[in-house]
């Protein structure tokens, strides 16, 4: 018997653990209170495992920002909440986001420079005259 | 009903909007609010059905850019000021669907850009308006006078440009 629990002792041994990252945070003390009411409405324990709960799910709302997916929040009647996150606004598409900067290709900006440098403007169309007096 | 133009307000409903364009579509629901109450980088004006629902009918968001001089050709800043140019920049501009075809959204939509230009125009300076419009609305754009900008990428939209000047001429006309 006592030969039988040496053999197991020794073949658990010889699996390789993963090696253990730790992990130390300084919490103000209303962050602190919030991680503890957070564990308590969650039901955990450990740290551990609500460190591992919250990467889980910051793990998927970048996995859907980074698809252009937006988080919505929507309450029993139908009303939608959006999730506006800066952090996660910078993984999604650049695609996805509005163009306020305007490039000028040297050809536009002559183009640009020759209308705008007229002395006297065009004059306004019918259909411009009538929208300024509607 | 009459239909109002005012800014874009957090309780309006822009889910359902649907102008045919995605990238239209797009940006009223997903950044129009953000760029205009947190970011400050542009406006967006809405057209809603007075008295009834929330529903945005249409919409154009504006922005103000400017071109330093020096980016200008110098063959062709003697003409200009001596400033940087101010500019009023029409990013956006959509009408729902067809249903309002013809119906001159798209019209009164404009005409409170060039409202809103002369106002800029008037109190902190704006020398013209520039939009990117798309191909096959070009003529559209020109119907109010606005000409087109040389030198645009042949598939991409169509640069225009429409003098502040010309937009005060058509008021006093």
């Amino acid at each position: 018997m006592p030969t039988n629990t040496k053999r197991k002792r020794t073949a658990a041994s010889a699996v390789p653990r993963a090696r253990r990252t730790k992990f130390q945070a300084d919490l103000a003390p209303a962050e602190d209170r919030t991680v503890r009411a957070l564990k308590a409405d969650l039901q955990l324990s450990s740290n551990t495992d609500f460190l591992s709960d919250a990467v889980a799910l910051y793990g998927w709302a970048v996995s859907e920002r980074k698809q252009g997916h937006r988080i919505v929040s929507e309450s029993a009647d139908g009303e939608r909440r959006i999730l506006v996150f800066p952090r996660l606004e910078r993984v999604a598409p650049e695609s996805a986001l509005p163009r306020v900067r305007i490039e000028w290709t040297p050809r536009e900006l002559e183009s640009l420079a020759e209308l705008a440098s007229k002395d006297a403007a065009k004059a306004p169309t019918g259909k411009l005259i009538r929208a300024m007096r509607d | 009903m009459a239909t109002v133009i005012r800014r874009l307000e957090r309780s309006d409903e822009v889910g359902g909007f649907d102008c045919g364009d995605q990238p239209l579509n797009s940006y009223l629901q997903r950044h129009a609010w953000s760029n205009q109450e947190k970011s400050s980088i542009g406006v967006t004006y809405v057209a809603v059905e007075d008295q009834a629902d929330r529903k945005v009918l249409g919409y154009f968001t504006l922005a103000m850019a400017s071109i330093p001089r020096d980016a200008f050709p110098p063959k062709h800043v003697r003409g200009l000021p001596a400033y940087d140019l101010p500019l009023l920049l029409l990013a956006r501009l959509a009408v729902v669907d067809s249903r309002f075809a013809g119906q001159g959204l798209g019209h009164a939509l404009i005409a409170e850009v060039f409202r809103i230009a002369l106002r800029l125009a008037d109190e902190v300076g704006c020398r013209c308006i520039v939009t990117d419009a798309y191909r096959e609305r070009t003529g559209w754009y020109r119907r109010y006078g606005f000409e087109p900008i040389e030198g645009c990428a042949a598939d991409g939209p169509h640069r225009m440009f429409l003098d502040v000047r010309t937009v005060r001429e058509a008021k006093r006309s």
